[in-house]
């Protein structure tokens, strides 16, 4: 028997979720005839009585002062529609937990199960059944993971029990057959799957489902980087394979602070008092693309764990958010079959976001979103993740035979299963239906929890070695720290999140917040201690051997015995061809601008340079109280910042800085040179804010279409680009990840390419936080003064172009070697004080930075443009490595910059205008008010 | 002059916890990091403290309610405790999520533990946001807020569920006996309901509350943000010997015990 507690709101104070709701069909659906809506929350009890029901009612659920609740009855009674959305059984329910504890500590025993849901109660006598279905399809549920409730659940306990484990006939499959095997399962090709083949006829045996599921996951584009590490034919000619390429430019930069690269979970640099700092960021398309806020969450839950299993255990300290949609307003009929609409996707992705960063009290504090229509079958997520740690914690963890497989934090169930092999396939129609349980619900106090205790099992030095359990879960794991020495688990001693799994599930389950320690036997007694102090489940899986095998057995029957060696070093290495060439595109006509305030608005306007302030007001960037740079700051919080600079250990003179650079529609028309501006714009905004040019780290993300020999030109362009960059300026790639599957085709013969996506993130320390500047002006009169290298010919891919309807071919082409010395000097400014406020120009050109740095003053400027100048390239240019700075009004720029370009373009005001003047004539006086509401209207649309 | 002691809890889901620490730490006490099992299982007792820090965060998710599931599990298992605590005359501060915990705990407004008269609702926005706010500080019988009465304060706000809101005769009470410490404030510098300012509607733009004793006190924003120039968003704009707004709350409580 099931007691059902429903809470609702007292009629007459606000509903919040129901007046938001009511917003979103009203607003975002353009469904009228819904004049009110109501929500109640719904929690069910197995195994309590109605009396202990009542009583978990007035202890626990319902509070007097502001709701009202019903024991097995109805609360919404008067709606026209009342439907109830639950997680679907199996999707774990992570409020279940809460319940049961709080019912235990009030005394409640013999509760078995609980749950909680919501109801939604619809007013309006107008209201159609087709209506309330776009409502449930479009806006309340998601149906990969949840359902309208049509009738109770009779019982909340998930029964099941696991099947057999099944051998597979490889050995006398002939080719189609593989095929069919590897299909919207395995995403091998023909080659490997023979490989496999061979290698099982060579052992006299066929593989049982644990061991074929495990190569096809250790051997995913996802996890082993196959294109990366592909022999490339570019053009004819044999080149080194690109992930070689990067490592090879690292290494020469031979930058002293560099205290691993590329080979732990992220990258890591030297920070000071005897601390290091690491960061890594990672994609997270393929799920935020069929269950946005579950695929953000898990995005960002994995890149968290990233980052605390480096070296033996690291502390987050800030997280990062770069995504790429099609723009919110894109009608509903070009969004292509079997993908979801844009504007849900990007509210929906930044509340995953949002939703797990502030629960684990992990700043979000540095981002962009990039609009483009050629996202609209698949979006780009990056998240990323920075933390901190003790030097001597710093290098990857070396497991030793006779250790133990320790797995802490979160239960295993069937979440997430083949969610490795997945990403690394393509988009098409039938990519939801297929890979619904490629998607879960994340718990991020469980990874919080989870997190404290490893941390304290560090300072202890308890741990020998650590690694996250995400892709491939325990397969990939434990795979990979045993790879040099082998390892044997024993999959039933697994934590359950409910009984039934397979043992090739078991292995293969991508369930969240779990990690792999090894530990030695003598520790395990204290991290059991820590663990249980923390909350935390710790279990022994197995142990490392030292016979270079990966053996795991079910009930002392053994379901796999592979050879590590051939896990990891038997697949083929690939040979792929590429080779790009320049597409043409059109060129806009020249314009002479007559209506500069109406082109003004439109640029600021744009959604590739409107205020992103909405979206980051729901993160909780405050946290951990360690901004001295917050992403917005100035008069009124409006001003964006161009990096964040965070304090990790309060009280210290030092911090460490993050910025990131991207510009997708750049790598359209050039991927050399697209490469090279989101590279440049990544180490200008961090520039720009006093870090110094010789303690940046990079990190390189390639957001890719499936790499055919035109997309891999590109891609090879794009590598040599990041090698080419840092080997001019010194500054090292440490961490990186490529995610090569953005492709979409459709059945009716739809295929969308995303534009290529580089994502260029910036990190490292800074001494002395009191030595940075922001992008506000700080006071009227001071000089404004443009630095750096700018060719104002060359316009293409601006956002000034793309109003006009054009993308043109002539692109910024920067000079990392000219940028370098840039770079030095506006540094060097910096930190000798004679700059006020500072902001790189990017999207939107000198226009969008200048009317940002007034914005974020509330301080208004006077500028003069020189008669021989096109004023439309002056004002929207967006070569990136640019500066637009704020300087007192006695200072002497040009003696400061020396032979570095430098001009000065006018002074602030202190009326709340931009005023410009060309050939002693008056061009426009813009009044600040206006363009700040066009910059920061069309993301208020958005989120209200 | 001894150090008091500061119980800084720690639980699942609490995550302003090294903040507060440090804050309570600069300020000159003594703190400690405890976990609410410790105290389950006697490993840690209140009586050691004279402050009782409940800092931000999501405890246990904010599952059900915001702040309810530890408030639950204190009222089960440390009820004695906790009356006894602050009967000795020792100090409470919940910020942000522990405010939430306080009133459903009861020890705020009435220190009557069980009795929930006053509730943080969702915000009137509907979402979670982080802003920086200024706050008017009501003069009153708040122990914390010892000497900055009448004075505007600028603090962050970080939360989903901080609508402050009860019934007409609570507030009455609240409101006739001294007990509003903190009010959201508009540009004017006086109490205001308009958002962005008042950023989550509350009831009379408050902010914070303390019990009829001024010694359990609660508040939405997070003082512990700003105890160092650095960490206000504008420290490039104020003058260069701008005190933090934050760090006066925790200096209070220190110099409590030290006057006494």
């Amino acid at each position: 028997m099931i007691q059902e507690v429903r809470v609702i709101t007292k009629e007459g104070i606000p509903d919040s979720k129901g007046e938001e709701v009511l917003y979103e069909i009203n607003h975002a659906l353009k469904i009228k005839s819904v004049e009110k809506v109501r929500t109640a929350r719904v929690f069910r009890f197995e195994g309590i009585a109605e009396k202990e029901a009542f009583y978990l009612a007035e202890k626990l659920l319902a509070e007097d002062v502001f709701q009202l609740f019903e024991i097995n009855g109805q609360v919404i009674k008067d709606a026209k529609v009342v439907l109830e959305v639950a997680y679907k059984p199996g999707v774990m329910n992570p409020e279940a937990a809460s319940l049961m504890k709080s019912a235990r500590d009030l005394g409640i025993t013999g509760l078995l199960a609980a749950d909680s849901s919501w109801e939604y109660g619809f007013y309006g006598d107008n209201i159609t059944a087709a209506e309330i279905e776009r409502i449930v399809k479009s806006l309340l549920v998601n149906a990969t993971v949840e359902y309208v409730v049509r009738k109770a659940p009779e019982t909340l306990i998930i029964h099941g029990s696991p099947g057999p484990t099944e051998t597979i006939p490889i050995r006398t499959m002939n080719g189609d057959e593989l095929m069919n095997l590897s299909r919207d399962k395995l995403f091998l090709n023909l080659e490997e799957m023979t490989v496999i083949q061979k290698y099982f006829s060579e052992i006299g045996r066929d593989p049982t489902d644990c061991e074929i599921e495990i190569i096809a996951q250790t051997w995913s584009e996802h996890c082993v980087h196959k294109t990366f590490k592909a022999r490339l034919i570019v053009d004819g000619k044999e080149k080194k394979p690109l992930f070689q390429r990067l490592k090879e430019a690292t290494k020469k930069c031979g930058n002293p602070l560099v205290l691993s690269a590329f080979v732990d979970n992220s990258g890591v640099a030297e920070f000071y008092d005897g601390l290091a700092i690491c960061g890594k960021v990672e994609t997270h398309n393929s799920p935020s693309a069929i269950e946005p806020y579950g695929g953000a969450m898990t995005g960002s839950g994995g890149v968290f764990r990233d980052t605390v299993g480096t070296g033996l255990g690291a502390k987050v300290v800030a997280s990062t958010d770069m995504f790429c949609f099609a723009p919110p307003e894109t009608s509903e009929n070009e969004i292509p079959p079997g993908c979801l609409h844009p504007h849900y996707l990007l509210r929906r992705v930044v509340a995953g976001v949002r939703d797990y960063g502030n629960r684990m009290g992990i700043p979000t504090n540095n981002g962009s979103v990039h609009f483009h229509r050629d996202f609209r079958a698949k979006p780009t997520v990056i998240v990323g993740s920075y933390g901190i740690l003790p030097v001597e914690c710093s290098q990857k963890g070396k497991p030793r035979p006779g250790d133990l497989v320790f797995v802490l934090g979160g239960r295993t169930g069937r979440d997430g299963i083949h969610g490795a092999t997945f990403s690394s396939g393509e988009m098409t129609d039938r990519t939801i239906e297929v890979n619904a349980s490629a998607v879960q619900i994340g718990h991020p106090i469980e990874e919080k929890r989870m997190f404290d205790a490893i941390v304290a099992a560090r300072d202890e030095n308890l741990i020998r070695a650590i690694t996250d359990c995400g892709a491939g879960g325990f397969a990939s794991a434990v795979g990979e720290m045993g790879a040099e020495t082998g390892a044997r688990i024993a999959l039933d001693r697994a934590p359950l999140k409910y009984p039934g799994l397979s043992p090739w599930e078991i292995l293969l389950s991508e369930s969240q917040e779990r990690m792999v320690l090894a530990v030695s036997p003598e520790n395990a007694g204290r991290i059991f201690e820590i663990c249980k102090g923390y909350n935390v489940e710790a279990t022994i899986l197995g142990e490392f051997t030292g016979d270079g095998r990966f053996t795991a057995t079910y009930e002392s029957k053994t379901v796999m015995d592979l050879d590590m060696k051939f896990l990891h070093d038997g697949l083929p290495q690939r040979l792929m061809k590429a080779s790009w060439k320049r597409p043409v595109f059109d060129e806009p006509p020249v314009v002479r601008t007559e209506d500069w305030r109406g082109l003004f608005v439109s640029i600021l306007g744009h959604l590739n340079v409107c205020s992103k302030e909405p979206i980051v007001r729901l993160y909780d960037h405050g946290v951990q109280g360690t901004n001295a740079l917050p992403p917005f700051a100035g008069d009124d919080g409006s001003g964006p910042n161009d990096c964040v600079i965070l304090t990790p250990v309060l009280g210290k003179p030092y911090g460490m800085f993050i910025s990131h650079g991207l510009n997708p529609v750049l790598n359209k028309i050039d991927p050399y040179y697209g490469s090279i501006w989101a590279a440049a714009e990544a180490v200008s905004n961090a520039v720009s804010a006093g870090a110094n040019p010789k303690e940046i780290f990079l990190i390189d993300n390639f957001i890719w279409p499936f790499p055919d020999e035109e997309a891999l030109g590109a891609l090879d362009l794009a590598v040599d680009a990041c090698t080419d960059f840092s080997l001019a300026t010194g500054m090292p790639f440490i961490s990186g990840k490529d995610s090569l599957s953005s492709t979409y085709r459709g059945k009716d013969g739809t295929f969308i390419k995303i534009p290529p996506v580089l994502c260029i993130s910036a990190f490292g320390r800074i001494p002395d936080v009191a030595k940075t500047v922001s992008t506000d002006f700080k006071k009227p009169g001071s000089k404004i003064v443009l630095v750096g290298h700018r060719n104002l010919s060359e316009m293409a891919g601006s956002v000034y172009y793309d109003i006009l309807g054009h993308l043109g071919n002539n692109l910024p082409k920067i000079n990392p070697a000219m940028l370098a010395k840039v770079l030095d000097a506006v540094h060097k400014a910096i930190i000798s004080g004679s700059v006020l406020s500072c902001h790189d120009i990017s999207e939107g050109g000198l226009a969008a930075a200048l009317s940002e740095m007034c914005f974020g003053g509330g301080i208004g400027a006077a500028i003069e443009i020189a008669g021989n100048v096109n004023p439309e390239n002056f004002l929207f240019n967006e070569t990136a490595g640019c500066f637009l700075m704020e300087m007192p009004a006695d200072s002497e720029p040009e003696e400061i910059f020396g032979d570095t370009p430098c001009t000065i373009i006018g002074k602030t005001d202190s009326e709340q205008n931009i005023t410009a003047v060309r050939s002693g004539k008056l061009l426009f006086k813009l009044s600040l008010s206006e363009l700040k509401e066009a910059w920061q209207r069309p993301m208020k649309e958005v989120f209200r | 002059m001894a150090r008091p002691r500061v119980c800084v809890i720690k639980t699942d889901g609490i995550n302003c916890d090294e903040e507060t620490f440090y804050a309570f730490e600069k300020a000159g006490a003594l703190c400690r990091m405890v976990h609410v099992n410790q105290l389950r299982t006697g490993e840690e007792k209140l009586s050691s403290y004279q402050i009782l820090a409940l800092p931000g965060g999501f405890s246990y998710g904010d599952d059900v309610h915001s702040g309810k599931i530890l408030a639950v599990e204190l009222t089960s298992f440390l009820k004695n405790h906790l009356s006894e605590f602050v009967e000795r005359g020792n100090l409470v501060i919940g910020i942000c999520n522990g405010f939430q915990v306080l009133v459903r705990t009861g020890l705020l407004p009435s220190k009557r533990i069980g009795e929930i008269k006053t509730t943080l609702m969702v915000n009137d926005s509907g979402h979670f946001e982080c802003r920086w706010v200024n706050l008017l500080v009501e003069p009153g019988r708040c122990v914390f807020t010892r000497g900055m009465e009448n004075s505007v304060i600028s603090v962050q706000v970080a939360h989903g569920e901080g609508k402050f809101y009860t019934d007409p005769e609570t507030l009455r009470e609240i409101e006739s006996g001294g007990q509003v410490v903190f009010r959201y404030t508009g540009p004017d510098n006086r109490p205001t309901m308009l958002y962005p300012y008042n950023p989550n509607g509350s009831l009379n733009a408050i902010a914070g509350i303390c019990d009829s004793t001024g010694r359990i006190m609660g508040m939405m924003p997070h003082p512990e943000r700003f105890v160092e120039k650095t960490q206000h968003p504008n420290w490039r704009r104020m003058p260069s010997d701008v005190l933090p707004h934050g760090l006066p709350v925790f200096k209070n409580a220190v110099a409590y015990f030290q006057q006494t």
